[in-house]
């Protein structure tokens, strides 16, 4: 009988090294190759960021940072640089700098209908590749509804932020692990791995997991 | 909130992996040194340095 390697993933929309680490996940699983099952949780890098903050990424990295314009552009090429290399094309250009709280919630809801990682990938994609923007309640539902989902029922969830609870649960459980930055991988409950490590450490950390199984 | 005034994790995980891989805290990114030189070594492969 399978018995999957369960891998909780703490994550937010707008973290670069979220989406670049989902790739090396899963090519990281891929490499393994046994039996993987995949959860993402909530994780706010910044909940005070406003819905509509007016102005780019460089602004935004600039202003609450205090660098050098310089210096965030010269950042963001070299992490769009990284990205390439794991086949994502990066559109900071594009980017709209946002509060993530409902997207979070509408990944919630597409949980709630089992198909939670095509929702986390979709909207990893609308921020970084495609532009478009994340923190609204009629830019997501239009995402949802590109996807399949009732427009009525998605509409719904998110105005009554029914799902806003699930979110906050998340990023209770990653206070309670310890978690101060994401992407954050929980294996088996058991053992922590933090950041977008290479594709082969996912496949080394997978294995060990899996020889440690097999000894108990 | 700084390392002195986080609470403290009640949940034990065992580290695995690379401590100093990517990732993002707060509102801030870093980009470790190893994936900083990673990208000049691919410019350089493609002749654009």
């Amino acid at each position: 009988m399978s018995n999957p390697i369960k891998v909780d993933i703490w994550s937010d929309v707008q973290c670069p090294w979220c989406y670049i680490g989902k790739r090396k996940f899963e090519a990281g699983a891929a490499e393994f190759g046994g039996d993987v099952e995949v959860e993402y949780h909530s994780f706010e890098l910044a909940p005070d960021t406003p819905v509509d903050f007016d102005g780019t990424p460089v602004d935004y990295l600039s202003q609450r940072k205090g660098l050098p314009v310089e210096q965030v552009e010269q950042m963001l090429e070299r992490v769009t640089g990284i990205a390439k290399s794991v086949g994502l094309d990066y559109d900071y250009d594009h980017v709209h700098q946002t509060n993530t709280v409902i997207s979070h919630e509408l990944i919630h809801f597409a949980k709630s209908k089992g198909r939670q990682l095509e929702m986390k990938e979709r909207l990893l994609d609308a921020y970084f590749v495609r532009g478009e923007h994340v923190g609204r309640i009629p830019d997501l539902v239009a995402i949802a509804v590109e996807l399949g989902f009732d427009e009525a029922e998605v509409t719904e969830a998110l105005e009554s932020h029914r799902f806003l609870p699930d979110v906050k649960a998340d990023v209770a459980l990653a206070q309670e692990y310890g978690i101060q930055g994401v992407p954050f991988f929980v294996i088996d409950g058991k053992y922590g791995v933090s950041g977008a490590q290479d594709a082969s450490t996912f496949a080394n950390v997978l294995a060990q997991v899996q020889s440690e199984r097999e000894v108990v | 909130m700084d390392a002195a005034t986080l609470p403290l994790p009640v949940i034990t995980l065992q580290p695995l992996g690379d401590p100093a891989a990517a990732a993002c805290e707060g509102d801030f990114c870093e980009i470790p040194d190893h994936h900083q030189q990673a990208v000049v070594n691919r410019k350089l492969d493609e002749d654009n340095v």
